[in-house]
């Protein structure tokens, strides 16, 4: 008999607050969800296959559209031995027929990513369904990661990674302390095994307004570090060293070919100018103006940026398409610019912690200027030369110095006098009418903002209904005229646009008296956050700085009867102010709003809802104005 | 419903012309077209949008062939123009052979970058769209024209379609209809021009070039995309087919399918064991049909898939998976078994297509009803979030072609019978906290027809987001610090027995962004509990004309009491009314009033929207009729110390 010896060499168990789920009211969820990663080493080849097992509940026939499943997979993996069956008290129905189809539409032009499409049979009320299949990686840098819960709850998951001792696996777990959660390792003579399970997982729901949906999600990220193979230790990811010089080959292999053109292009650009910031921001505007974003996933051939003369020549490319031009033009001209791997803003991880590719999923340039490196990013068309695309903030840049070395740097947070907004208006009253002329002028993130608004989403609308909906000014029956939006191109630092508004039946007439809000916009007055609605924080794009500066002129005949009173609540990471002062026949209305932080947790709910009320509370307050006697 | 009934002809001989397509070349060497100011001010436009659709029937074998060319030129003036036309797809459904893909830009200095054939990528099975080819375009910049030319030769099909209108400005149109003597038929619509017939290298064919169509305008209440220039066509071999032999073959297929002769044993072991298991035998007619669409939509699961397993009826009720077009078959057997009279209604989407009941076009058989008629409503198969109903508002209005089980078949436009059927009524009580910081706002609201039944659907198929969201709604939206004390619900479920049970919300709410402070005074944004309202604008001329969901009613009463020791003033913002009238008949309106009891202050509101269409000649009496709601979301009144 075979003996196998069982150590168990760590056991922990978290007791957590997480509130139980009642599973009897929820109309579909997963009984079942588990994973068991099986790596072998074979004469010095992996053979990476993951066993996967689904198994849900309808508990009512409200969600039967869940029968329609599938299973996606790329060119990195294969799936097999698909067996799917649907269980209800009398019956065991087996799916038998599987489609595979290829994806297509979303952001992304051209993909690798396919899916296996099936229907679950006899789907109703109290029934069970199954789904077990295998997924082979054929590459042992994507291993991947677990998911403790999903799109609805899980009642039980478990997740299994069993290595041959001659393999050093790392792993790191993410947000396990939100659930309830046993960790379990074991030796046998060849292996180790290592399993985690967890119990009661709530929902997970991806959110655009919400933070990364994987700052919450219980989950855990493997790595293969090391292999030993005949007596020599070999790294597959150990350290941030071994991805990059993983990436580093990758990027050798981009086919040169003739760069005249593109030389000539970025020579022709700077020829009349000295500065490096001169030069940098000329070739990154060129970029930004004549290369469009196209979006291809494609194997390997998705880490391989094309080479730049096709780039140019095809006048498109993908992030690292684009990165790549960059690269080369920058060079050509005499500046230090680098290749620059990086994750967005919805990948909340760190290299140091999780050397592996699922931290990044994008790709820059960074030059150095004056010693410094600026991060350049043309797939943002509009983002000013100096800034980083907003969603690469706060981020680690993974910054490929040569072939071995590298550095990683954290993009900056740009501060909220970078995107600053300066709101002029002039306000009187004709009749019952409230008119006004306003002007504004944006900075920075606020100003690309606008641009891509305007440009992309304002869709069909006219210009007074997309102002409408944008502004909100004075409630929503507003008539705007001399509607200038500018050429919605980005020439300067600033960008302005103004137009004239009338509010009908603004202000109140009661006998002699006038009553006015001066408060025509009411930014964030709607933010109140709830936390059954935003359960995993609230994000905000950037800082930012928002200063009104409204004044309006007194009807004559009129005087000032009540005037309210400074308001302001100024914090760290939030504030406004609210000023109102009278000047002969003038009230000017200073009124200013900033954000300091991009990010606001659950746990901050509370402080920022009686923020935002009393925001609302400030928006309240009129002046009263009487006719003189 | 994307199902198409193709059906056979019998092919006649013809004579023989060269093919068209195969001399149609595009100019050897590119120029940059002139362009207006205006059309520069587009982010791009298309300077010619060409298609060139071939019959031509082989002398040999008799096969008839199809050959569709298609030629564009576009002009990207910005970089959202670029990126409307860089990226092409090629439907490869139904074709045979793909030729001479060719694309090129000429850029503002006049380089030209032709497209790299190695770049054209291939992709299968796209949801239920099939296989594609797709390229992106090379060396498209601001400025830049691109053009593009290639040739398909299709699997035989007598029908077609080709939409002529876009959501960017074209400035010359042409279609180009060769039939090579086979006998063939051409429509175009939404347009006054007309085909012609002319000779194109000697050969008869029918051209229609539209200039400056001008781009698709999204409209509120309005079908924008119904709305579109499009062409329909046929083409058959057999000349002496007039359109009615096409319905009645269309007929004879739908009603094999959706009218059996048996009844498979499965389904009448379930009609007796589960379906009808426990009801007494007089239940009303409405009763039982309900009964068995809440039955069907709570075991069956419907799929937008054409596979032919899932139009089998035996697999159908063995797996309780159909296709849209399987499930009719299900629904079928279990009427038959219940002994329920119906009538299948083929039609579309009404804010996608206008069913045309002359000309026989099959694409736009793409919504599939049953009908009761002794109970005027209708089972909408392929909306889970429906139940016994009133036509829903997608269908409502647009012309069907109604069958029945003697195979008997007649057009007619689905129209709304109960004129009442769609109502909200709303009591609010309205009082104020001591110190005028809070509002409390009590409300009973009843919402019935396509209210009731979507308002059930939303809060039992939504979670989290979209059902707060949706929650918002039922207590007033843009109230912006409201909170919600209390909300019930009642007769919520989907799965209603009872004719038009009206689904009833009672809720209570605080908010202090209702009242603002003004000096010693108060002003109390009473409007806002109505809710958001939509708001019609006026910056440019209407295009389409109007079409609501359907004619529905609302119903306000809202008493407020005033607080002891204050005045109310500036109650005449409450006083509004609005109506559309013609010919003696009043058409909508809105009706807003209050009166003084006491010390509480009675506002009643009647909204009315009788019917669901309305010309483009009455936009204006429309839209202040829509506006009155948005105008009292803003009125006020004042709270001043007496």
């Amino acid at each position: 008999m075979k003996k196998i010896l069982l150590i168990i060499l760590l056991f922990c168990q978290y007791l957590t607050a997480q509130n139980t789920i009642n599973f009897e009211t929820e109309d579909y969820y997963y009984i079942n969800r588990s994973e068991y990663l099986k790596i072998d080493l074979n004469k010095g080849k992996f053979n990476i296959e993951k066993s996967v097992l689904e198994n849900a509940k309808y508990n009512t026939a409200n969600k039967l559209f869940f029968a329609n499943d599938f299973i996606h997979f790329d060119s990195f993996t294969e799936i097999k031995d698909i067996e799917a069956y649907t269980e209800t008290s009398n019956s065991k129905i087996k799916v038998d027929h599987f489609e595979t189809k290829d994806q297509f539409g979303g952001s992304v032009f051209f993909s690798d990513q396919q899916s296996i499409n099936f229907v679950f049979p006899a789907v109703s009320k109290n029934a069970t369904t199954t789904l077990k299949y295998k997924e082979i990686i054929k590459d042992p840098h994507f291993l991947g990661s677990f998911r403790f819960g999903t799109y609805v709850p899980t009642k039980e998951a478990s997740f299994t990674v069993e290595v041959p001792k001659n393999v050093e696996l790392g792993y790191k777990a993410f947000n396990l302390d939100k659930v309830d959660i046993t960790f379990d390792k074991k030796e046998t003579k060849k292996s180790t095994i290592y399993t985690w399970k967890a119990q009661n997982i709530g929902d997970y729901r991806k959110d655009e307004k919400s933070l990364s949906i994987l700052k919450y999600l219980p989950h855990i990220i493997v790595h293969i570090k090391n292999y030993n193979y005949k007596n020599e230790e070999k790294p597959v990811l150990n350290n941030v060293k071994d991805l990059y010089a993983w990436y580093s080959s990758l990027i050798n292999q981009i086919k040169d070919s003739d760069l005249t053109e593109v030389k000539s292009i970025a020579d022709d650009l700077v020829k009349d100018l000295k500065s490096d910031t001169e030069k940098a921001k000329t070739i990154f505007n060129w970029v930004q103006d004549n290369i469009r974003y196209i979006a291809f996933e494609d194997g390997l051939g998705g880490f391989i940026p094309r080479d730049a003369a096709s780039v140019c020549n095809k006048r498109y490319g993908d992030c690292k398409d684009m990165a790549n031009i960059l690269f080369v033009m920058l060079n050509h001209v005499g500046l230090e610019a680098y290749h620059t791997w990086i994750g967005t803003r919805d990948r909340p991880y760190s290299y140091y912690e999780v050397p592996t590719p699922i931290v990044d999923n994008h790709m820059i340039t960074a030059v150095m200027i004056d010693g410094k490196p600026i991060f350049l990013d043309a797939t943002d068309s509009y983002v000013p030369f100096g800034m980083p695309s907003s969603f690469t903030q706060s981020k680690e840049a993974l910054i490929g110095l040569n072939d071995d070395e590298f550095k990683i740097i954290k993009v900056p947070i740009m501060g909220k006098e970078k995107s600053t907004t300066l709101i002029e208006s002039t306000l009187s009253l004709k009749d019952n009418s409230l008119v006004a002329h306003e002007k504004r002028t944006m900075k920075g993130y606020d100003m690309v903002d606008f641009i891509y608004d305007a440009k992309f989403k304002k869709d069909d609308k006219t210009n007074e209904e997309y102002l409408n909906n944008k502004y909100k000014i004075g409630n929503n029956k507003t008539t705007y005229s001399n509607i200038d939006l500018g050429t919605l191109d980005i020439t300067e630092d600033s960008y302005t646009i103004s137009y004239d508004l009338e509010i009908n039946n603004y202000a109140k007439k009661i006998g002699s008296k006038i009553f006015l809000n001066l408060n025509i916009e009411k930014p964030l007055s709607d933010d109140i956050l709830l936390p059954e609605k935003e359960r995993f924080g609230k994000k905000i794009d950037h800082k930012y700085n928002r200063i009104y500066k409204t004044t309006f002129i007194i009807p004559d005949g009129y005087v000032v009867k009540s005037l309210p009173k400074k308001i302001e609540n100024l914090q760290e990471e939030y504030g406004f102010s609210i000023t109102f002062e009278q000047y002969n026949n003038k009230i000017t209305v200073y009124k200013n709003i900033y954000f300091n932080t991009l990010e606001i947790e659950n746990e901050q709910f509370e402080k920022y809802n009686t923020f935002i009320k009393t925001l609302i509370k400030a928006y309240k307050k009129s002046i009263v104005l009487e006719k003189q006697q | 419903m994307k199902k198409l009934f193709f059906i056979t002809f019998l092919l006649i001989a013809s004579n023989s012309f060269a093919q068209f397509h195969k001399t149609y070349d595009w100019a050897e060497k590119p120029v940059l077209h002139e362009i207006t100011n205006e059309e520069a001010k587009e982010s791009s436009i298309a300077i010619l949008k060409k298609s060139i659709v071939e019959y031509k029937q082989s002398e040999i074998t008799g096969n008839i062939k199809v050959y569709e060319t298609t030629h564009n030129i576009f002009r990207v003036n910005d970089d959202k123009g670029i990126g409307q036309h860089n990226q092409v797809y090629i439907p490869m459904r139904r074709v045979k052979k793909i030729k001479d893909i060719k694309a090129r830009t000429i850029n503002k200095d006049g380089k030209i970058t032709n497209l790299n054939e190695d770049n054209i990528k291939k992709i299968e099975n796209v949801e239920e769209y099939g296989d594609f080819q797709i390229f992106a375009i090379e060396g498209a910049e601001k400025g830049s024209e691109i053009e593009i030319l290639y040739t398909v030769e299709k699997d035989f099909s007598p029908f077609g379609t080709e939409s002529l209108q876009f959501d960017y400005p074209v400035k010359s149109s042409e279609m180009v209809f060769i039939t090579n003597g086979l006998s063939g038929y051409i429509k175009v619509y939404n347009t006054e021009q007309e085909f012609e017939r002319t000779y194109l290298d000697n050969n008869l064919v029918e051209e229609l070039v539209i200039h400056d169509i001008p781009k698709v305008v999204e409209e509120d209440y309005a079908t924008p995309n119904a709305n579109i220039i499009y062409v329909a066509y046929q083409c058959f071999g057999n000349p002496n087919l007039k359109q009615e032999d096409l319905w009645n073959n269309t007929v004879g297929n739908i009603a094999s399918s959706f009218f059996p002769e048996n009844i498979s044993k499965v389904a009448l072991e379930e009609v007796k064991n589960t379906i009808m298991k426990g009801q007494s035998e007089d239940i009303t007619l409405f009763k039982k049909a309900n009964i068995l669409e809440n039955y069907v939509k709570s075991n069956y699961t419907v799929i937008d898939n054409q596979n032919e397993q899932l139009e089998d009826i035996n697999y159908i009720l063995k797996n309780k998976t159909a296709s849209e077009f399987g499930i009719i078959k299900a629904y079928a057997q279990f009427l038959k078994a219940m002994a329920i009279d119906y009538e299948v209604v083929v039609t579309a989407n009404r804010f996608e297509h206008r069913f045309d009941t002359e000309f026989y076009n099959p694409n736009a058989f793409r919504e599939f009803l049953i009908y009761i008629p002794k109970i005027k409503q209708y089972i909408i198969p392929n909306r889970i979030d429906y139940r016994l109903s009133e036509a829903p508002s997608n269908i409502l209005g647009n012309n069907g072609v109604f069958i029945n089980k003697d195979v008997e078949y007649y057009f007619a436009k689905i129209i709304q019978n109960d004129p009442n059927y769609s109502h909200i009524k709303r009591v609010m009580d309205i009082s104020f906290s001591d110190d005028f910081d809070k509002t409390v706002v009590e409300e009973y609201q009843e919402y019935s027809g396509h209210w009731g039944i979507q308002n059930r659907a939303f809060m039992a198929l939504t979670t989290g987001e979209q059902r707060a969201d949706f929650e918002d709604y039922l207590t007033g939206s843009g109230i912006e610090d409201k909170k919600v004390i209390n909300m019930e619900l009642e007769n919520d479920s989907m799965d209603q027995t009872e004719y038009n049970l009206p689904y009833i919300v009672k809720s209570t709410i605080e908010s202090s962004a209702l009242l603002e402070e003004a000096g010693d005074s108060y002003i109390f944004q009473i409007g806002k509990i109505i809710g958001i309202q939509s708001e019609l604008y006026q910056e440019r001329e209407r295009v389409h004309p109007i079409e609501m969901q359907y004619p529905n009613q609302y119903n306000y009463t809202i008493t407020v009491d005033i607080p002891e020791n204050y005045a109310v003033e500036g109650l005449e913002s409450l006083v509004i009314n609005k109506k559309l009238e013609k010919e003696g008949e009043v058409l909508c309106k809105w009706d807003s009033n209050y009166k003084m009891e006491g010390n509480k202050l009675v506002i009643t509101i009647e909204e009315s929207y009788y019917v669901n269409e309305y010309s483009i000649e009455d936009y204006k009496e429309f839209r202040e009729v829509i506006n009155a709601a948005s105008d009292f979301n803003k009125a006020a009144i004042l709270f001043s110390e007496k």
